[in-house]
């Protein structure tokens, strides 16, 4: 809670930030728990990556201190596969300026 | 607002759907919520000084907000206030600042990361002191080979630290600890209220939130040094990845054009203004050419006359489209080293310098 404090504190002075929200599916709550740590979904969003090309994205988060549980890995991986593979098309929200 | 009412609001902030707010004419192109990553659209990039508003952020991660009473930068242990650097020769640079990453999305094959299109570059007037004098200043001789230097987003646990050094050949010659951008105070998304001006360097130098330099004979260390940031010493095949011993930091800019203006549609016969930019490593842009046949002939753009080293030159050409169709408009520039754009650019393991010809289409109908 207090790192999510920390998150919001930090980003809500900007007036232009805008939130995706991650599409439904077995494993979105695994993947939000892990990666909103540090990031926010259009991070993942926009991204079109193969299976192992994820693997190896969460083993580097991982290394660099991502809290996730080993049994959720996979789960993690196929969910972002499946949304966010090579076919993935992203369109970047457009947000005010930044005075 | 109490607790509760706070975090009850944020949630709804959080959860309200994107479509439900109009987007502005004039917007970014948010790529990270947080820690807040933005472009802007190619197509606002038409001004000589890109507006502060309207200038591409990138972050690492969260800077500590700064209290400018208390803010003190540390060089080698020696303590300076912002009003200690405001008693220095004041220094000004109007440059090129792009994300090493900027066209990351455009590789292929497919990279992490920000997937950064075209937007991740701007122009600005910089406003500061010399890096030289501050070094002056605080007593550092001139014999170290490296300055590291030290933000104050320091991101929590295992995350490596976003922790940088630059030679310090490059450091006392032409850069700028910036407090100001175009006039104006420098703003917190661009590294309030200091933050390093690398003319002619990419992005990933321009360390901001500066709070701390050291001198030293080694470069600094880390994943942000010894990983990230590289190039290979001899590039390979697209999809082929080297090791960092392989590779060497990434520094100067390479050649690059991008036409932000041109009409969708037109008529054969008819006058259509064709506008953008071009930068580069070297000091300036000797040319910048226009095909619309795939490359085959080339006609010469007219460069504008607003000039700075390492700034970009804005340019423009009034073409006329003799047939009709789909016409596809290709941009391509040489700097004043004659290095020439490329057709396609070079392919590697991070994404980064991605300066192929730019193409637009264009419908013309008789």
């Amino acid at each position: 809670m207090t790192l999510l404090l920390t998150i919001l504190l930090a980003v809500l002075p900007m007036p232009g930030t805008r939130f995706q929200q991650l599409p439904p599916g077995p494993g979105k709550a695994e993947v939000e728990a892990a990666c909103y740590q540090c990031h926010a979904a259009d991070l993942l969003a926009q991204q079109r990556l193969t299976e192992k090309q994820w693997t190896a994205s969460v083993e580097k988060m991982v290394r660099w201190g991502a809290n996730v549980p080993e049994r959720d890995k996979s789960a993690i991986v196929t969910y972002l596969a499946r949304h966010y593979g090579p076919g993935n098309r992203f369109v970047p929200v457009k947000t005010a300026t930044l005075k | 607002m109490d607790r509760r009412t706070f975090l009850a609001a944020a949630a709804a902030a959080a959860l309200a759907p994107v479509a439900a707010f109009a987007a502005p004419e004039r917007h970014l192109l948010q790529m990270g919520g947080y820690p807040l990553n933005a472009e802007t659209p190619l197509e606002l990039l038409t001004d000589y000084l890109t507006p502060n508003d309207l200038f591409f952020v990138r972050s690492h991660w969260i800077p500590r907000m700064p209290d400018p009473k208390t803010w003190r930068l540390d060089v080698n242990g020696k303590q300076l206030s912002l009003a200690d650097l405001r008693k220095l020769p004041r220094a000004e640079a109007t440059c090129v600042l792009m994300c090493a990453g900027n066209g990351r999305a455009l590789h292929e094959p497919v990279l992490p990361g920000v997937q950064w299109r075209y937007g991740a570059v701007g122009n600005a007037r910089w406003s500061g002191v010399r890096v030289r004098d501050v070094l002056a200043r605080a007593g550092v001789g001139k014999g170290a080979k490296h300055l590291h230097l030290f933000g104050s987003d320091d991101p929590p646990g295992k995350v490596p630290p976003f922790h940088r050094s630059i030679e310090m050949e490059k450091a006392l010659d032409d850069c700028i600890l910036a407090f100001e951008m175009n006039g104006k105070p420098l703003p917190l998304q661009h590294g309030a209220p200091l933050r390093l001006v690398v003319p002619g360097w990419a992005g990933d130098h321009w360390m901001k939130w500066v709070v701390r330099m050291t001198s030293s004979d080694e470069p600094q260390k880390g994943f942000f040094m010894d990983t990230a940031y590289r190039w290979p010493l001899q590039p390979g095949a697209p999809g082929v990845s080297f090791k960092p011993e392989e590779m060497k930091p990434v520094t100067e800019l390479f050649v690059k054009s991008n036409i932000t203006t041109a009409p969708k549609q037109t008529r054969k016969g008819v006058i259509a203004d064709i506008r953008g930019f071009a930068f580069s490593g070297a000091p300036d842009i000797a040319r910048v050419e226009v095909s619309d046949d795939g490359g085959a002939t080339w006609q010469r753009a007219l460069l504008d006359n607003r000039h700075a080293p390492n700034a970009w030159r804005l340019w423009h050409l009034r073409w006329t489209p003799k047939r009709t169709g789909r016409i596809t408009l290709l941009a391509r520039a040489t700097d004043s080293r004659g290095a020439v754009q490329p057709r396609s650019a070079t392919w590697n393991q991070s994404g980064y310098l991605y300066n192929a010809w730019h193409s637009v289409d264009v419908e013309v109908t008789a």
